[in-house]
C-alpha cells in the first residue's frame, strides 16, 4: 500500500495518480465520482486506492454502514420463513434479504434445510438493486456446489465493522503477506484449531468447540478493529492473551 | 414500530453456555463494570457518563416559576427522560416505548421520591415565587445498561449544578447572574445509584452492567438503588422468573458495594472539576490589571 493518498471530501483526484488503461476506460468504486469531462471528485474521506492492472479505483474508508454488492459473502441471520424463500437480516434495521428456500446444495422440495428464525447463514448475494429486495443464495448456481457455503452452527458470531471485515477478506499477495495488514487468524490459527467464515457485512463467525478459545479469538479481532492495532500491536496482543488460555 | 435487532441463536446459546462457564464475552469479571468515564462540561450542571459504549449526558436547567398551589413551600424539580434515534435505530422521536417509560419512572423513584434533592431549599417566596430545577437525560449511545449510566449522570450533574442567587426585599425579588455573585449548590440529602442485576438460568449466574447483547439473552433483571450508606430507596423487578429473598440480599450487598464504588468516582471527579474551575474566587477572576511578567 505504497501508492495510498488521504482523500477528503470534494477533493479532486490528481491525474497523475490515475492508472493508465489500455481501453481509456476507468471503474470507479466506492467513494469517487466523475464530473465530465475530465474531473474525478471524492465524496467521502479515506484512503484512495488503485489497481493499475484493472484499470479501477476507488476510496477505502472506515466509516458507513454495508451496502450490499453482487458477489459478497455475508453472514445473514434468518427472519422469518416464507413460501418460496427465507427473510433474512444482513444488517440490523434494513430491509430484507431473499434466501431461496432451495438455493442450497443438493436441496428440493423434499430435502431442504429446516432453519429457524435467528439461524445464521453463511451466503452469496446475486442480486443488489436500490429498487428490489437484495437477493442472497448458499451455493454456487452455475456449479451447484455449496462451495463452503451454508447454515452455520454452533459458534458464536462477533460483530466488527464492515472496513474491518473488508480488511480481513483482501486476502495475501505474492510473498504471503496479508494485504489488509490483519494477523490474527493467521497467527492465533497456529496454535487453536477453529473454524471461521467472514462476512462483509461486518460479522465473524468462529467457532473452535472451546467457550474460552472462541471469546479470545473474538476479542482480539474486535480490539484490532477498534483501537487500530498494526501487525506489531496485534502479534503482542495475541501473545498475551493465548497464554491466558494456555496455549 | 421499529425496535432493537434480536441476536442470533447462535450468539444467545454461546453467550449463556460462556456464562454457565464463568465467562464473559468481554472477559470481565461477573460483578465487573465497564470503564467508568465521568466528564463534566463547560457549564455548570452538565454530565456526560460512559460505561463501555453506553454514554448518558445529563443538563440541569434552573427557572424561576409560581410553585404549586398545594405545595407552597416546595420548589418543583423534573426530570425529563428523552431516548432518540441517535442511541439506537429502534427509538423513535415522538413516541414513547417501554424502554422509555422504565426509565424516567426510575428515574422519578429513585432520585425524587426518595427526597435525594431538598425542594424546600429551592423556594424563594412562598406560594409566590420557587425555583424549578428541570433534568434532561439524553441517552447518546446504548450498549445496554442506561439505568445505571442514567442514574450516575443525572446524580453527578445535580452535584455539579449550581443556581443563580437571589435576594428577596419584601416582595421584590433580584436573581443575580453567574458573573455577579457566587452561584449557589443545590442541596442533595444523599446520592443513591442505580444498580442493576441481571440473571440468567432462574438466579444461578447474576452479572452487573450487562452489555445490549447480554441484555437480550437475559431472564430478567433486579434494579436496586442505593445510596453508599447502605439505604435502599427502591427495588424493581420487571417480570422474569421469581427470585428468591436470599438472593435480592445477596444483589443488595453487591449493589451497596458498587454504589460506594460510584460514588467515589463522582467524589473524584467532581473535585477535579473544582479545582480547574478555581481560579482563586471571583474577585480575582474580575481583576482588571494582566498577569505581571515575575523576574
Amino acid at each position: 500500500m505504497a501508492d495510498t493518498a488521504i482523500l477528503l471530501p470534494g477533493e479532486e483526484v490528481l491525474s497523475e495518480s490515475l492508472p493508465k488503461s489500455k481501453k481509456g476506460t476507468l471503474t470507479l468504486g466506492p467513494g469517487l465520482r466523475h464530473i465530465p469531462p475530465s474531473t474525478i471528485l471524492s465524496t467521502t474521506s479515506g484512503t484512495l486506492h488503485v489497481d493499475h492492472k484493472k484499470a479501477a479505483l476507488w476510496i477505502e474508508h472506515a466509516h458507513g454502514r454495508y451496502l450490499p454488492a453482487v458477489g459478497d459473502l455475508v453472514i445473514a441471520q434468518i427472519h422469518h420463513s416464507s413460501a418460496e424463500a427465507y427473510a433474512c437480516s444482513l444488517t440490523p434495521n434494513t430491509p430484507f434479504a431473499l434466501l431461496g428456500q432451495l438455493a442450497f446444495e443438493g436441496a428440493n422440495k423434499k430435502t431442504r434445510p429446516q432453519l429457524k428464525a435467528g439461524d445464521l447463514v453463511y451466503a452469496r448475494i446475486v442480486k443488489a438493486s436500490k429498487w428490489e429486495d437484495t437477493e442472497i443464495e448458499c451455493y454456487n448456481s452455475s456449479t451447484g456446489k455449496a462451495e463452503g457455503m451454508g447454515p452455520l452452527s454452533g459458534g458464536m458470531a462477533f460483530d466488527v465493522s464492515p472496513a474491518f471485515a473488508r480488511r480481513l477478506m483482501m486476502g495475501t499477495d505474492k510473498n504471503g503477506k496479508q494485504k489488509g495488514e490483519v494477523v490474527v487468524l493467521e497467527e492465533v490459527g497456529e496454535k487453536v484449531r477453529f473454524e471461521v467464515a467472514v462476512g462483509r457485512n461486518g460479522k465473524v463467525w468462529v467457532d473452535s468447540g472451546s467457550v474460552k478459545e472462541t471469546v479470545v479469538i473474538g476479542r482480539l479481532l474486535k480490539e484490532a478493529d477498534e483501537s487500530g492495532l498494526d501487525v506489531e500491536a496485534q502479534r503482542k496482543a495475541i501473545k498475551k492473551a493465548l497464554k491466558e488460555v494456555g496455549k | 414500530m421499529p425496535r432493537e435487532a434480536d441476536p442470533s441463536n447462535n450468539e444467545r446459546e454461546f453467550v449463556l453456555s460462556a456464562l454457565r462457564e464463568n465467562v464473559r464475552l468481554d472477559g470481565r469479571a461477573f460483578d465487573q463494570f465497564r470503564d467508568v468515564d465521568l466528564a463534566f462540561g463547560e457549564e455548570y450542571g452538565a454530565a456526560d457518563v460512559r460505561i463501555g459504549k453506553t454514554r448518558v449526558m445529563v443538563k440541569i436547567s434552573a427557572e424561576v416559576v409560581t410553585p404549586y398551589a398545594d405545595r407552597k413551600f416546595d420548589g418543583i424539580f423534573t426530570i425529563s427522560t428523552e431516548l432518540s434515534p441517535i442511541a439506537s435505530p429502534a427509538f423513535e422521536v415522538g413516541r414513547q416505548d417501554q424502554t422509555e417509560i422504565l426509565l424516567s419512572r426510575l428515574l422519578e423513584k429513585t432520585i425524587r421520591r426518595s427526597g435525594a434533592l431538598d425542594t424546600e431549599s429551592l423556594c424563594i417566596i412562598a406560594g409566590q415565587k420557587c425555583f424549578h430545577i428541570r433534568a434532561d437525560v439524553h441517552v447518546l449511545d446504548y450498549d445496554g445498561n442506561i439505568a445505571d449510566a442514567s442514574c450516575l449522570a443525572l446524580v453527578a450533574a445535580l452535584m455539579h449544578f449550581r443556581r443563580p442567587d437571589v435576594e428577596v426585599h419584601g416582595e421584590d425579588v433580584t436573581v443575580f447572574g453567574l458573573r455577579e455573585r457566587e452561584p449557589i449548590k443545590l442541596q442533595m440529602q444523599h446520592q443513591p445509584f442505580c444498580i442493576t442485576t441481571s440473571y440468567f438460568d432462574g438466579g444461578e449466574v447474576m452479572l452487573h452492567d450487562a452489555s445490549l447483547l447480554e441484555e437480550q439473552c437475559r431472564e430478567g433483571e433486579v434494579i436496586i438503588s442505593i445510596n453508599r450508606f447502605g439505604e435502599v430507596c427502591q427495588i424493581s423487578k420487571y417480570g422474569g422468573p421469581p427470585i428468591d429473598g436470599l438472593s435480592i440480599l445477596t444483589c443488595t450487598n453487591m449493589a451497596l458495594e458498587k454504589a460506594k464504588m460510584l460514588d467515589k468516582v463522582v467524589k473524584a471527579k467532581l473535585e477535579e472539576d473544582e479545582k480547574k474551575r478555581d481560579k482563586g474566587g471571583l474577585m480575582a477572576e474580575l481583576r482588571a490589571d494582566n498577569e505581571r511578567e515575575q523576574g
